[in-house]
């Protein structure tokens, strides 16, 4: 498998001013990622754990403070100083499919737009614009229309083949889906399985709904506060998730069905701390269950425990040093959850 | 996987592809085409629209219309009263048929009203855009800047630009316009800082385009609007205060007609004609609520679309 996006320690503060003190936000914090050419890498956290930030390190909408972005082996600048077949290669389609197209341009224009940008002849542009609109399900007829007069799954239909126009290798989606009705989110779901097959598509999938990234996800990454605290295939992770943060977050997953439930209604105690001035050491050591001293000094690592399962805890480290036994299989430990009183 | 199977409902599908059938099928509706319209529907704007048009007419063809010479008096018929045989809306001090004088003074106060505000609207965009998206050093400079110029009161600062730059048309269009640009440059730099922060703008940022084409494809588009709205509350304005200006014999030069000027000069007969004093006044005041109607009617016209 070829890595197409590589993340070297991803770092980005945002500096603040609180009064006459100045300091900084750090939105992301050291993340190292690898994402497999043709494959899904789901994003998974909280609001405010850094998601969207790193979406837009990616695409360079922000620019990174430490750390490198590597697409196919060249350094990913901001979005500005790109070369034109690095900014082709690299798209995204954005959260609000309302806020994302603009109001006083038609579907046509908004999806010629980058076609433009770029220079491709205009006698092919129309036919473009005609064949990602067919792609995406929607008839060319659409392309006079303005987005007002389109419902949200039709609007967010328009934005992926707006990403679509170029021919990028990568496209990132950050919460996608998250602003549309569940059964509109189904279709734009396997529209993006459909487009992914078809053109060998690799994409980012950010969302806060664990459903939906176990549904799309080749692999999962969990972020807490900034940072990666484990990735792993999506299997494995669901199967058996290992750091504390992630069994957590899983078991806070609603079940419809009333058999599935585990009878206690377990949530993740306490509020996420300021990232103005995260927890020395582990950045969960404030809400884990299984904290220990040694959370509140050392920062975790993140560490391979075997078959690609990342994660970033001392309950882990110390047992399996990294490569110990690359075949043994992952032994999650079972933390005692607490119960919490809704 | 459940929610497939709604995907593929069929009864979903083929209700997806009679909405996308109808819609399809539909008008294409364009913004400006659907203010057009709204506009149409729009009574106190249409007739508001419909008072400046007579005006803008009657003025444009005021060698056509014009019983006499604006600027040839006969001393022996001044200051008759307004309906006197002739004289329709009666005679000056030097004997000029107010009419004739009313229509080709309307060209100079019309003019007075409609150059300034697009000047201004032209400049004020610029300005707010820039510094809408360049933000930091740039934009405080600017903005505080027009905020000074706007910190005068809109008649003081005028006059002290008509009075520095000498009386003449062409100076009480520079003083005007130098009154409006900083309101609309707040305006526009206020959309603009909206705008920037939509996800169509990143979007554009991304695609590697340069600033001047998103500032002309995405921003500028969606700032015109409510720049558009407040200037043309700006004309009615405009023309009051080239009036004032003229009144005060800053702004056209005489004999040549121009209603703030007209006023000033007839004034000195408030008793003996009064009713054909007032005219020019009432001809300021038709003028410039019919540009503030009309103006208040497009601000309603565009509400209606979103």
């Amino acid at each position: 498998m070829t890595v197409l996006l590589d993340l070297q320690d991803v770092s980005k503060e945002f500096p603040v001013r609180l009064g006459l003190r100045k300091g900084t936000v750090s939105a992301v914090d050291g993340v190292s990622m690898e994402v497999h050419q043709g494959r899904t890498m789901g994003i998974v956290g909280e609001s405010g754990c850094g998601k969207s930030t790193l979406a837009r390190l990616i695409v360079g909408l922000h620019e990174v403070t430490r750390g490198s972005v590597g697409f196919e082996g060249r350094a990913l600048g901001s979005a500005r100083k790109r070369s034109k077949s690095l900014s082709r290669a690299v798209q995204m389609v954005f959260q609000d499919p309302s806020s994302a197209l603009n109001p006083r341009a038609t579907i046509g224009e908004s999806i010629a737009f980058p076609l433009r940008v770029h220079d491709v002849p205009e006698a092919e542009v129309t036919a473009r614009v005609n064949e990602v609109l067919e792609e995406v399900g929607l008839p060319a007829a659409y392309a006079t229309h303005y987005p007002h007069q389109l419902s949200g799954g039709q609007k967010q239909r328009v934005n992926i083949a707006r990403a679509l126009a170029l021919r990028p290798e990568l496209v990132v989606l950050d919460e996608a889906v998250s602003a549309l009705d569940k059964s509109i989110q189904a279709q734009i779901l396997t529209l993006l399985a459909d487009l992914q097959r078809e053109h060998g598509l690799t994409y980012v999938f950010i969302s806060h709904d664990l459903n939906v990234v176990e549904f799309v996800s080749d692999d999962v990454t969990v972020m807490y506060l900034g940072q990666v605290v484990e990735t792993a295939p999506a299997g494995a992770l669901y199967e058996a998730p290992m750091h504390p943060y992630t069994q957590l977050l899983l078991n806070s997953i609603p079940a419809l069905d009333p058999e599935d439930r585990h009878g206690d209604d377990v949530g993740i105690a306490g509020e996420i701390p300021s990232p103005l001035n995260p927890p020395s050491g582990c950045r969960f050591r404030t809400r884990c269950p299984a904290a220990t001293s040694m959370c509140a000094t050392d920062a975790p690592r993140l560490a391979d425990t075997g078959s690609g399962h990342l994660v970033a805890c001392h309950l882990y480290a110390g047992s399996r040093p990294l490569g110990a036994d690359p075949e043994a299989a992952p032994r999650p430990v079972q933390i005692d959850l607490p119960i919490q009183s809704r | 996987m459940s929610v497939l199977d709604v995907a593929a409902a069929p009864e979903a599908v083929q209700r997806q592809k009679e909405w996308n059938a109808a819609v399809a099928a539909a008008e294409p509706q364009s913004f400006w085409k659907e203010t057009g319209k709204a506009f149409l529907r729009h009574r106190t704007g249409m007739a508001a629209a419909i008072v400046l048009l007579v005006l803008v007419l009657a003025s444009a063809a005021a060698p056509l219309i014009a019983p006499y010479d604006p600027l040839v008096g006969v001393p022996a018929d001044r200051l008759q009263h307004v309906f006197s045989s002739g004289h329709l809306l009666g005679t000056d001090e030097q004997g000029r048929d107010v009419l004739s004088r009313i229509l080709y003074g309307g060209r100079l106060s019309l003019l007075a009203g409609f150059v300034p505000t697009i000047v201004a609207t032209v400049l004020g965009t610029l300005i707010g855009v820039v510094s809408g998206m360049t933000g930091g050093v740039v934009a405080v400079l600017l903005m505080r800047f027009m905020d000074m110029l706007y910190g005068f009161p809109a008649v003081l600062l005028a006059i002290a630009v008509g009075a520095a730059l000498g009386p003449g048309l062409t100076n009480t269009i520079i003083a005007v316009s130098v009154v409006f640009v900083p309101p609309v440059a707040r305006v526009a730099e206020g959309a603009t800082r909206r705008v920037v922060l939509q996800e169509y703008v990143e979007a554009a940022r991304l695609t590697g385009a340069s600033r001047w084409r998103i500032a002309r494809s995405q921003i500028l588009p969606n700032v015109l609007g409510d720049v558009v709205v407040y200037a043309s509350g700006l004309v009615g304005v405009a023309m009051i205060i080239a009036a004032s200006l003229s009144f005060l014999g800053l702004g056209s030069l005489p004999p040549n007609p121009e209603w703030g000027y007209m006023l000033n000069s007839l004034r000195g007969a408030i008793y003996v004609v009064p009713d054909v004093v007032v005219v020019p006044g009432l001809f300021i005041f038709a003028a410039s609520v019919a540009f503030n109607l009309a103006s208040d009617g497009l601000r309603e016209s565009m509400d209606t679309t979103r």
